[in-house]
């Protein structure tokens, strides 16, 4: 692994002759370091936007959990109050346990479509055809406009009453409804959002496909193996770090929802609560009831929860992620 | 000889990183040059669309050209948003000198001391309210302080489409009308109209309010709650019966109506004759639609509505000039030429001289017949509700959510009403 070694002090220029350097003259730090110091210096734009822009804020976070912090408030009336605030998500707020069900629901629900309309695709694309190059631009457009507000806006007017969709239903006489405003509907309307934007793991998963060595195709379909067969053991075993890697980043992506959630309920997380994301609910405490340190108790739940996740899913990896040993 | 040079070159780069990096550094600081050349900056900062921001920086510029020393850093933007960057700012202690707000959020920041209390300028008579409806500069009162200077007066309003029902010979609503008398009549002008009759405000904060009044209730009685869970229920049953009766649309178009945009308003969407809203909207609402619309009062005893005031100028306690923000409030709220600028933009002119004179001078009819309408109403009001208290916005999110689950039919208005009274009782108690 090359790249490592890249962030490793680089050899000294001249190692400092063992006697003189050990007779330390006094304030002046051993010579190693001062390079270091250097190497500190070039990172400090970065090291600086890093401090600034993640890791303290993380940091205010977590201590901000552990107290009442209303945002308006002068900092002196901000008390500690211990693990009050996860207290009382997990026992006196409602809104917080249906938030986490309709979070799960979503990305149970809307991860897997993702990836299997995102694999589909690619399998059609991974043949050479003319205009192939356009196609895949055109598959993969949906996932540039992705989280932006205007498309969320043109799906919920797509989905109303009078929507596009609903339009099309009626060339086939069936009378749709309003589906952006019904409970039982609303969510599904994001979850095809979301599933429509499968343009980054299908261009992940076609650069995985053309990976795929195509003698064992050859070796397949002598032994007798249909495209079925030779999808199911072949492509698929071939492609499942692939498929590891996008599932992993799709699942964070899932629980992550919030740009479409927030359009379509005007940030209530309605109707009745049924489009109501953790990310949208944690947005309401902080900013529309000035609960900040709830919040941010909110926020370290959510990491820690979609860190548990996610090693769940490498923990299950070992049982179906197939890394094949001969490279090339 | 070579002893010298790693040093020197390890001088250099350190050097060069750190000028490298220095504008990363000084980019977050800077900007801060308040005059000692006896020029004062004042931060100003509201919501609203690009009329409002052109009729203020008028104004503001008028308050400039008599007083050279006084510059403006203005600030607006949508109302979507504004309340999340107006926090973000008074977190960071560095607040506006002069921003917007309304009665939602007024308590929120009056209460958390964000505000400075304009009493003792009221008193010394620097900021005169006194040609203000008393009713209207008390509604910016808070815990015994004045928290903001209301800036344009309003009040309850239920807008009809006058055109659809002429042509369907239907009588127009009237002020004075008994809620059930409305929702009959809401029922037959529906049937013969072939729309839903009205919109079921059932969700509607500000109508279930004026109900509550209606029956001797208050939304709120200082930091409590001023109904109880019966009077909730009743006001969904209310409701339920009028859906049943199909005086209303279906849920998933109440739904629609749940909607604070303007522009979603059934009565301008065409989906109800009528739409619950705040009379200083009626002309907006009017360029939304080819049909002419109307405006009366809600239902039942029109004097238990009040003078809400639309929005307030607050002025922030942290602010260095204070005396010179409450001067340019006082100059906004008083001087008549400023108040012609400003017109009814943000509500009819507290100062009831200059509203007087806008009215006069105004060609916009259905301006005319909002002034004419509140004119008319504020003859009677009673004594004004308080502000609402903190925890109103999460009341308002909450009745949505519970009358919503009845209009879909997912909850029976006992169940609902139980549900949004825990919840509104845990929100203002925190």
């Amino acid at each position: 692994m090359s790249p490592v070694a890249v962030t490793q002090a680089p050899p000294s220029p001249a190692p400092p002759p063992a006697g003189p350097a050990a007779t330390r003259r006094r304030g002046r730090p051993a010579r190693p370091k001062t390079d270091g110091v250097a190497g500190y210096v070039f990172l400090s734009p970065w090291l600086l936007g890093f401090a600034a822009i993640t890791a303290i804020p993380m940091l205010m976070s977590l201590y901000l959990s552990f107290t009442n912090y209303d945002v308006l408030s002068d900092w002196s009336a901000t008390e500690w109050v211990g693990l009050d605030n996860y207290r009382q998500m997990m026992t006196e707020d409602p809104s917080f346990w249906h938030a986490v069900r309709v979070t799960i629901t979503f990305a149970l629900v809307a991860t897997p479509l993702k990836l299997a309309a995102a694999l589909g695709v690619a399998l059609l694309l991974n043949r050479s055809f003319r205009a192939g190059g356009l196609f895949r631009g055109l598959f993969y457009l949906p996932s540039l406009l992705g989280g932006s507000v205007a498309v969320a806006i043109v799906w919920v007017s797509m989905f109303n009453q009078d929507g596009a969709f609903n339009s099309f239903l009626g060339w086939f006489g069936i009378t749709g409804k309003a589906w952006v405003n019904d409970p039982d509907y609303a969510l599904g309307t994001l979850i095809l959002l979301a599933v429509w934007q499968f343009g980054a793991p299908m261009v992940i998963f076609l650069a995985g496909l053309k990976q795929v060595p195509a003698e064992l195709y050859e070796a397949a379909s002598v032994d007798g193996a249909g495209p079925v067969r030779q999808f199911f053991n072949v492509t698929l075993p071939i492609l499942s770090p692939v498929i590891f890697f996008n599932l992993v980043l799709e699942t964070i992506n899932g629980f992550q929802g919030f740009t479409s959630a927030f359009v379509l309920s005007g940030g209530t997380g309605g109707p009745v609560d049924s489009t109501l994301m953790y990310t949208l609910h944690l947005y309401n405490k902080g900013f529309t009831e000035y609960q900040m340190g709830y919040a941010s108790a909110m926020a370290w739940v959510f990491l820690l929860s979609i860190g548990l996740v996610t090693a769940l899913i490498f923990r299950t990896g070992k049982f179906w992620v197939h890394y094949s040993d001969g490279e090339d | 000889m070579t002893a010298t040079h790693p040093p020197r070159r390890r001088f250099l780069r350190t050097l060069v990183a750190g000028m490298l990096a220095l504008p990363l550094v000084l980019g977050a600081c800077g900007g801060d040059d308040s005059g000692d050349d006896g020029k004062t900056e004042l931060s100003f900062f509201w919501w609203g669309g690009e009329a409002r921001a052109e009729l203020t920086e008028k104004a503001l510029a008028l308050y400039t050209a008599k007083h050279p020393d006084v510059t403006f850093k203005k600030t607006w933007q949508a109302n979507q948003g504004y309340f999340d960057k107006l926090a973000t700012l008074t977190a960071g202690d560095d607040a506006p000198d002069i921003f917007q707000i309304d009665d939602n959020f007024l308590a929120e920041y009056a209460t958390r001391n964000v505000t400075l209390d304009l009493t003792s300028y009221q008193t010394a008579g620097t900021l005169d309210t006194s040609k203000f409806p008393e009713g209207l500069w008390k509604y910016g009162v808070v815990d015994g302080k004045l928290a903001g200077v209301a800036f344009g007066e309003n009040t309850q309003g239920l807008v009809f489409n006058k055109s659809k029902l002429d042509a369907a010979k239907q009588p127009l609503p009237e002020t004075g009308m008994s809620w059930e008398d409305f929702i009959a009549w809401a029922g037959k002008a529906g049937a013969a109209t072939k729309l839903a009759g009205t919109m079921d405000p059932s969700a509607d904060y500000k109508a279930f309010w004026v109900w509550l009044r209606q029956q001797g209730k208050e939304m709120y009685n200082g930091n409590e709650l001023g109904f109880t869970q019966a009077d909730v229920q009743a006001w969904f049953e209310l409701w339920k019966g009028a859906r049943d009766a199909k005086a209303t649309p279906t849920a998933d178009v109440i739904h629609e109506g749940n909607a604070t945009d303007i522009t979603k308003q059934l009565v301008v969407t065409n989906k109800a004759l009528t739409s619950w809203v705040w009379a200083n909207q009626m002309p907006e609402l009017q360029k939304n639609t080819q049909d002419e619309l109307g405006l009366v009062a809600y239902p039942g005893d029109a004097s238990k509505q009040w003078p809400r005031a639309s929005m307030y100028f607050s002025v922030f306690r942290g602010s260095e000039h204070k005396d010179i923000a409450v001067d340019v409030i006082n100059f906004l709220a008083n001087d008549p030429e400023a108040g012609k600028l400003l017109g009814t933009d943000r509500g009819l002119p507290s100062n009831t001289e200059i509203r007087a004179a806008v009215a006069a001078s105004t060609d916009n009819a259905s301006m005319k017949q909002t002034i004419a309408t509140i004119d008319e109403l504020s003859k009677n009001y009673g004594p004004s509700p308080s502000v609402p208290p903190r925890g109103h916005s999460t009341v308002r999110s909450e009745l949505i959510k519970a009358a919503e689950e009845a209009q879909y039919g997912r909850a029976t208005p006992a169940k609902a009403a139980e549900q949004f009274f825990a919840a509104s009782q845990a929100a203002v108690s925190r």
